[in-house]
């Protein structure tokens, strides 16, 4: 059975790009496989793992749970647009000298959701705490992640990388 | 010389995870690719009568419908891997007619999208004739249970016996001054690893050959048993694991669903994607754990153990998995751990339910057997009211006993258990943080004793498990001087491109990032049977790595002598570079040798041109990793939640290749423990339907859940693996979660007997110490805990 489709325009990581797709379509499977940034990744499909987050307008969304047409001429980012040069964002950078990642595939949320953090000028604890905690990993432990956070925050310019509880 | 084994090396394949150029299974997209979804048993028990899917094909989206009929005629059985004694079944169908849990696959339906997919599996009609569901191990022993086989006459799939049994130790225990007896239980838990199982399943029909990416931990195995079921020649299939997003345990072995998607990818002729999703997942991928433990310890009156016993009853599931009752035995023969027994022994039922199987996760009965030794332990300190770490630095084995033979049959090798737990202890007291009103405050303790690197092919001969042992590492210098590593095991985040990297560039005195590794891919990798499980890539791996590597450094020196006309004795090798000492101004690189060798030019008499060195490591034993930990923690005795606080530990895996990688997989494993020992549980209705599919029931431990916690290893090489490595991806799983519960004996020990399954979760934890008495002040001193007055328990 054919589903109605509808042209969807997002402008991702600063690019525009327009497709047609099914109005069933979840922005995240939009990104993945229509548009090929398989960058993001599905983990649960359900908006708990935080795996496909992606910001929407700046705003962290869980893309497994918003259609594409939801996004139509919305910017999006995602994990793509972190290291466009090639090297690596300060935050990625933190990532892998602290070891804040070991498969790899709930990595791309965390860093949206961290990126958005630091844009909305949370706090460090915050961001080990409240912002981490949206996210699943059974790799690490979080400990890595959280070495990586405070690292990154340290080196902001505003006072914001006090202590965080261990 | 700069030294890479011991550094800290930054991992090789970071770059790409983290800028979201990895190449995970459901990232790869082939031309006319289409997508397969599962149609599964809603049942638990029972045979279909009806599989009617007309109006799903008559969608012009849908491809195909392979009915379960079609699928048995097209299939042959999976034979099982790790077998024991007189095992009821060595090898189960592919696809059956007859359902035995929910998730079962029972065919595939194949359109052009994902979604399109699924609305044709909404119209399938599938009829049953239903049968009663047993899904508690003991109920399964029951005389009325519903029988899964009913040909056996039982439920009781295999039972043997490990170690000593009836007479040999009951006269201990009759004997002994003092008996710590519990029933104990570990809970049926869901892997999870983020990623979930998938696959793209390519047949060339005109070489006849079909190429499966997969997410497996793996690919050597995954192709000879696809080979097996879909009737095809091993060289007809190539097996190829890019980035994995975790396994656990849950990715070592070929499923049923894994092979209907390859055969969907045959009939249709098109390539097929077939990717889990996580409800699926809780359901469809083997589940773990799910045992019951009638255990003994036998103390003299001087607090010295005399005998360890389990009688253990591990619920299999639908069937015996690939490793069946194989956890059981890790269970039972590192039941005595690190202490000395006269007597230890286990007797061991495998029953099978109408549950998902249970086979293999991060901890594979050892975090069992730990739970069961240590929980006995420290119940056996509080009733004789000595301090747990002075109980068992008394028996613990000291460095001087080793190597030492358990009544288990395991031959300990090195290191020193009880500075471990010395050490651990003597952090306690600056650790320790008060009791606060209805806070309570307690730390625990825990060791044990790690059999990893799994192992002589010999020994798995001898138990049973028919996969080899061994693995084989090949290092080849190109001739423009670059390096290549391919090994049969594969890289799932537990950083073993790095190590690998690191072993080769130290033999070759070269520097990182000369080297390439080449993992997963059956066309290009060395044949791995058993692949990355059991904490052996590194171990086995990594010694077939160590061994290739020094030989082709031996021969690159010869080599290199030869043409600075030097004796070899007289080369030195730093990053690359070939120089004869004292000799200024004379050397060659890597790359001038590597060139004319290949020519086949300047070479010494009797040496070979090719610069690949290949070794087949197959260890005379497994080695012996082991730990002391400890947890600090907090408990809300009227919300009954736990709260770990601190946490810390020594461990000691031999050589540690590289520590930032190995506190890693230390950290990341205690936090799994961590899930075990606090929330995570897989639960079903009695009508065996589950009931936690999804992360909103069955609850993942977050960032909030998990301390930072202090990591300090001890460094005793295995003194039979080249490089002396010994595994460290498994130690926090088992321990953690037996420290967490002997924390919480000590911070409220007026249910510290009762404390003897996990989850330790809030509404267990509340039960427990509202039974306990310890509500009693609080006006939470009826039943419910519920006011009679209160609305919400009246309708």
């Amino acid at each position: 059975m054919k589903a109605e489709t509808r042209e969807v325009t997002i402008s991702v990581n600063g690019r525009e790009m327009t497709r047609r797709t099914e109005v069933r379509t979840l922005l995240s499977d939009f990104l993945r496989h229509e548009l090929g940034l398989t960058g993001t990744h599905v983990g649960c499909e359900h908006g708990v793992c935080g795996a496909c987050t992606v910001l929407v307008d700046g705003v962290p969304m869980r893309s497994c749970l918003a259609l594409a047409v939801q996004a139509d001429g919305a910017a999006v980012e995602t994990v793509e647009g972190l290291a466009p040069e090639g090297e690596l964002s300060q935050m990625q950078q933190a990532m892998r000298d602290e070891h804040g990642l070991q498969c790899g595939f709930c990595t791309p949320g965390i860093l949206m959701s961290m990126l958005a953090a630091e844009r909305a000028g949370v706090s460090c604890a915050e961001a080990c705490g409240d912002v981490l905690g949206g996210h699943v990993c059974r790799c690490t432990g979080y400990q890595g992640i959280r070495a990586a956070v405070r690292r990154r925050w340290a080196a902001l310019p505003a006072a914001r990388g006090e202590e965080t509880p261990a | 010389m700069n030294r890479l084994v011991g550094a800290r090396v930054a991992r090789i394949n970071d770059p790409r995870l983290l800028t979201g150029r990895g190449t995970y299974v459901d990232d790869i997209s082939l031309p006319g690719m289409l997508h397969a979804v599962m149609v599964r048993a809603s049942i638990a028990h029972g045979r279909v009568t009806r599989f009617d899917a007309t109006e799903a094909l008559a969608d012009e989206d849908v491809h195909a419908v392979i009915t379960p009929e079609q699928a048995m005629a097209r299939t042959h059985e999976l034979p099982l891997v790790w077998l024991a004694p007189e095992q009821r079944h060595t090898r189960v169908p592919v696809a059956t007619d007859e359902v035995r849990y929910v998730g079962q696959p029972l065919g595939v339906v194949v359109a052009d999208t994902r979604a399109s997919a699924e609305d044709a599996l909404d119209v399938i009609d599938v009829g049953y004739d239903e049968l009663d569901a047993v899904v508690d191990a003991e109920a399964a022993l029951a005389d009325d249970a519903p029988l899964l086989y009913p040909e056996w006459g039982t439920n009781v799939v295999a039972s043997y016996d490990i170690g000593d049994t009836g007479e040999e130790i009951e006269p201990v225990f009759a004997g002994a001054a003092r008996v710590v007896e519990r029933r104990l239980h570990v809970q049926r838990l869901a892997v999870n690893p983020i990623e979930p199982r998938g696959l793209v399943a390519q047949w060339d029909a005109g070489t006849e050959a079909l190429t499966v990416w997969i997410s497996t931990q793996v690919s050597h195995h995954i192709r000879d048993h696809l080979a097996i079921v879909l009737g095809l020649r091993a060289d007809q299939v190539r097996v190829i694991a890019r980035d994995v997003g975790g396994g656990f345990g849950c990715k070592e072995h070929l499923y049923a669903d894994e092979a209907l998607a390859c055969l969907a990818a045959m009939t249709t002729g098109r390539p097929v994607k077939w990717i889990e999703d996580r409800g699926e997942h809780f359901g469809a991928t083997f589940h773990a754990r799910d045992v019951v433990h009638r255990a003994r310890l036998a103390l003299d009156e001087d607090g010295r153990f005399l005998a360890i016993h389990s009688d253990i009853l591990g619920n299999c599931g639908a069937h015996a998995s690939n490793v069946g009752t194989g956890p059981f035995r890790i269970s039972s023969i590192m039941l005595p751990g690190p202490y000395r027994f006269e007597r230890a022994g286990t007797t061991i039922r495998g029953v099978v339910t109408t549950t998902t199987p249970t086979g293999a996760m991060r901890g594979f009965g050892m975090q069992e057997a730990s739970w069961v030794r240590e929980r006995l332990v420290d119940e056996a300190a509080r009733e004789l009211g000595v301090d747990p770490v002075e109980l068992r630095l008394r028996n613990m084995l000291e460095p001087g006993d080793l190597p030492y033979d358990t009544r288990t049959y395991q031959r300990y090798d090195s290191g020193d258990y009880p500075e471990a737990l010395r050490r651990v202890g003597a952090e306690i007291e600056k650790r320790s943080r008060p009791s606060e009103g209805r806070i309570r405050r307690g730390i625990g303790v825990a060791t044990h004793v790690e059999f990893t690197g799994l192992g002589p092919s010999k020994t798995q001969q001898l138990v049973g498990f028919h996969l080899g042992g061994f693995e084989t590492g090949v290092v080849r210098v190109e001739p423009d001087g670059s390096v290549l590593v391919s090994s049969g095991v594969v890289g799932m985040g537990q950083g073993i491109e790095t190590t690998l990297a690191q072993l080769a560039a130290e033999q070759l005195h070269v520097p990182m990032s000369a080297v390439r590794v080449r993992l997963g891919d059956t066309a290009t990798a060395p044949y791995s049977a058993s692949g990355s499980i059991a904490s052996r890539s590194m171990v086995v791996g990594g010694g077939a790595v160590v061994r290739a590597g020094a030989r082709l450094h031996e021969r690159l020196v010869r080599i290199a002598a030869h043409r600075l006309e030097a004796d070899p004795g007289d080369i030195e090798v730093e990053e690359g570079v070939f120089s004869v000492k004292g000799v200024p101004g004379s050397s060659l690189t890597l790359a001038e040798v590597a060139e004319r060798a290949w020519l086949g030019w300047n070479l010494p008499p009797g040496e070979r041109a090719d610069l690949e060195e290949k070794d087949v490591h197959d260890p005379e034993n497994v080695s012996y990793s082991y730990a002391a930990h400890a947890a600090a923690v907090a408990v809300d005795l009227d919300t009954g939640q736990v709260r770990v606080e601190d946490y810390w530990l020594v461990h000691d895996a031999g050589t540690v290749v590289n520590p930032m990688i190995a506190d890693g997989q230390v950290v990341g494993g205690v936090a799994h423990g961590i899930g075990i020992a606090l929330h995570e549980e897989m639960r079903y209705d009695p009508a065996g339907q589950p009931i936690t599919t999804s992360y909103l029931d069955y609850v993942m431990p977050t960032a909030e859940d998990i301390p930072d916690m202090d990591v300090s290893h001890m460094c005793t090489p295995a003194p039979h693996i080249p490089g002396g490595m010994k595994g460290l991806g498994e130690g926090g799983t088992i321990l953690s979660p037996v420290t967490v519960g002997n924390a919480v004996a000590a911070a409220v020990p007026e249910i510290a007997e009762r404390l003897v399954e996990t989850p330790l979760s809030p509404s267990r934890m509340w039960t427990l110490m509202h039974e306990a008495g310890l509500h009693d002040e609080t006006g939470l001193d009826d039943e419910t805990g519920l006011d009679d007055d209160d609305p919400t328990s009246k309708e």
